[in-house]
């Protein structure tokens, strides 16, 4: 960069990486992610419905196959934010934004193992308790019925809230969330992608991509706010935040920007993008990082101000597990590293254009992103693991496992490397950016 | 007819384009002049590098407004509902715990403080708001709010000259070249 981009610089076939350059990695990353979740299924099929090993292990499954849900579904987002709003700065970055996003229909092979009832035991309550009024139903009546006529006074609530929590809805939605987004983000991928051998190109393409984006920012947005609300918020069935969808939207948007800013640094320090990327670019999706870490803060403040100010018992649950013992040391180290660290880091303007500086702060906003995931997923572990594996007899804040953050850990380890692996498939299938955009020169000799 | 010796402002030099002036203003830059300045009838993006002026100092000025609003903020909120008049809402203590009760308070006085110094920040580094500018007096430099591009070199410049900076002007492609007397002595 550094003079004014013409056609010329734009290479006529566009930048590839070929994948031989980075075989090594995706063999690598393919292998353990192919054994661990070999090993996941085994032990949370297979295992022992009461053990608190395997217990311990869904739980782990979950947050790990979580973070990087949310990840893709950021990818998604920023694509179909791109094209919906006509955006012109991004276009040497659009590809990227695709690449991360269409991670996201691969996501599927993490999610298979919560459409099993071995697993679901451990993780959603509601479900068991479903099953239990079915059992005890008189003969000829509903399960909404049996919920609404059963002796546990728990089970009224799961009666008013049958019209959503109910298992066939539940399996709808989770084919919905991977069909719906997923066939969103592959159809603008596709588009995007037939451009770059067009002989003749011109701004059809473009603006099929922006009309489509305008019924996909619906689905982005719905798909976000019911997958967190199914999967997550789900874990506690009497617990419910209207703010929890945006919250996790929150963090996916801030956290694939971080990926997205790692992923276009990285391609430069090999080499590519450089005639079309710069520090302009890097100087708007830092700007990006660091509205969403504001973002991020005002969600979270926000979700939990109004629960601990009105204090109404159905609605405090969440936090009295997450504000006391040993987690209320993570809450209160999430509100400062999460929030006051990044956003007095990335206030100065200058910093956002160091590569070296983006690299750091962007794997730090990443790991930060884990410890959010962590606190929304794991503290549920303790009580609803010991409660199950003891019959409600001995219920703990923790699972008697010894060690149990290292199947965090490792399934973190196994699901990212699932990840990277798909990121890299992607990335190396098709050209590095969108050559043959009409908008491609107005992108590289971008200032803002 | 007066007599009164006038002072003279500076040369101002009509461009026919945005982007004639840019190319422009890089050479006027790199002539090394200081005191100069561009006009235009809209916002011409990267016209602050080719003019080769710093970053402004306001954004630690806003800075510091910021973090002076985020403490009074916490400061007023905790002296009056912790220390001289506990008030106790719902059982919540009242004490540092209260302390997310006046994260709005906070929040909102960090950006008022913020807003201000901006805005005040803003107006004295640019000396406003005043009641007149010495380019106010030549004629053709009322176009610059519809289709006017000028650039004004100003006579306190050090490298400024009568005959040579005309000549820069001249070549950089200027028009209307013209030497503006300041109407008010």
């Amino acid at each position: 960069m550094g003079h004014h981009v013409t056609s010329k610089d734009i290479p006529v076939d566009g930048e590839h990486l070929d994948r031989s350059k980075v075989a090594g990695i995706m063999r690598i990353c393919l292998i353990i992610a192919v054994v661990g979740t070999i090993g996941a299924f085994a032990i949370m099929l297979g295992g022992d419905k009461e053990s608190q090993f395997v217990g311990s292990v869904t739980y782990s499954w979950l947050f790990a196959f979580f973070y990087f849900l949310t990840i893709a579904m950021g990818g998604c987002f920023w694509t179909l934010l791109h094209n919906v709003s006509n955006s012109g700065w991004g276009t040497s970055v659009r590809r990227t934004m695709e690449n991360v996003g269409f991670v996201f229909p691969f996501m599927f092979v993490f999610a298979l193992p919560l459409l099993f009832p071995q697993v679901q035991h451990w993780l959603y309550e509601w479900m068991t308790m479903h099953k239990a009024a079915a059992a005890h139903a008189p003969e000829g009546m509903g399960l909404k019925d049996a919920l609404h006529h059963s002796g546990d006074p728990h089970d009224h609530l799961l009666y008013n809230k049958f019209f959503y929590l109910n298992q066939p809805m539940w399996y709808l939605r989770f084919f919905l969330f991977f069909g719906a987004l997923g066939f969103t983000i592959w159809v603008q991928r596709k588009w995007s992608i037939a451009q770059d051998t067009d002989p003749n190109p011109t701004t059809a393409l473009l603006f099929k991509q922006r009309w489509h984006a305008s019924w996909g920012i619906p689905i982005v947005a719905v798909t976000i706010t019911f997958a967190a609300i199914d999967w997550v918020m789900g874990l506690d069935y009497k617990w419910f935040s209207t703010m929890f969808g945006v919250y996790v939207f929150a963090g996916s948007a801030l956290n694939s920007m971080a990926v997205i800013i790692l992923v276009t640094i990285f391609l430069r320090r090999k080499g590519y993008l450089k005639n079309v990327v710069g520090p302009e670019h890097d100087h708007i999706m830092g700007k990006l990082a660091f509205a969403f870490t504001i973002f991020w803060a005002y969600v979270t403040f926000s979700q939990f101000f109004l629960i601990w100010y009105a204090n109404i018992t159905e609605e405090t649950s969440y936090f009295l597990l997450r504000n006391t013992s040993n987690w209320n040391t993570l809450s209160i180290g999430l509100v400062a590293l999460h929030f006051f660290v990044p956003f007095l880091m990335l206030l100065r303007s200058d910093v956002k254009k160091s590569n070296k500086f983006m690299i750091f702060m962007a794997s730090y906003l990443l790991v930060l992103h884990m410890v959010d995931v962590y606190h929304m997923v794991i503290p549920e572990r303790g009580p609803s693991v010991t409660s199950i594996a003891s019959h409600g007899k001995d219920i703990h804040l923790w699972v008697n496992v010894s060690a149990a953050w290292l199947y965090d850990l490792v399934a973190f380890v196994v699901i990212g490397s699932g990840f990277l692996f798909f990121l890299l498939r992607n990335i190396t299938s098709a050209a590095l950016y969108p050559h043959r955009d009409p908008r491609i020169l107005e992108s590289a000799n971008l200032h803002n | 007819m007066s007599t009164t010796v006038k002072r003279v402002y500076g040369y101002l030099a009509e461009f026919e384009s945005a982007s004639a002036l840019y190319k422009a203003a890089e050479k006027v830059r790199d002539a090394g002049f200081r005191k100069w300045d561009c006009f235009t009838p809209y916002p011409v993006h990267g016209l602050d590098h080719a003019m080769g002026v710093k970053r402004s100092i306001l954004p630690y000025f806003v800075f510091f407004g910021g973090l002076t609003g985020f403490l009074t903020a916490l400061v007023l909120a905790y002296t009056t509902q912790v220390v001289i008049y506990p008030t106790v809402v719902q059982a919540k203590p009242a004490n540092i715990f209260t302390v997310p009760a006046f994260f709005p308070i906070m929040f909102e006085l960090t950006v008022l403080f913020s807003g201000f110094t901006t805005l005040f920040g803003l107006l004295g580094l640019c000396q406003l708001p005043r009641l007149n500018h010495p380019l106010f007096a030549s004629k053709q430099f009322h176009r610059v709010t519809d289709d006017g591009f000028f650039i004004a070199i100003e006579a306190r410049d050090p490298k400024f000259s009568a005959e040579a900076t005309k000549g820069l002007l001249d070549e950089i492609g200027g028009k209307n070249i013209e030497l503006v007397e300041d109407d008010n002595k």
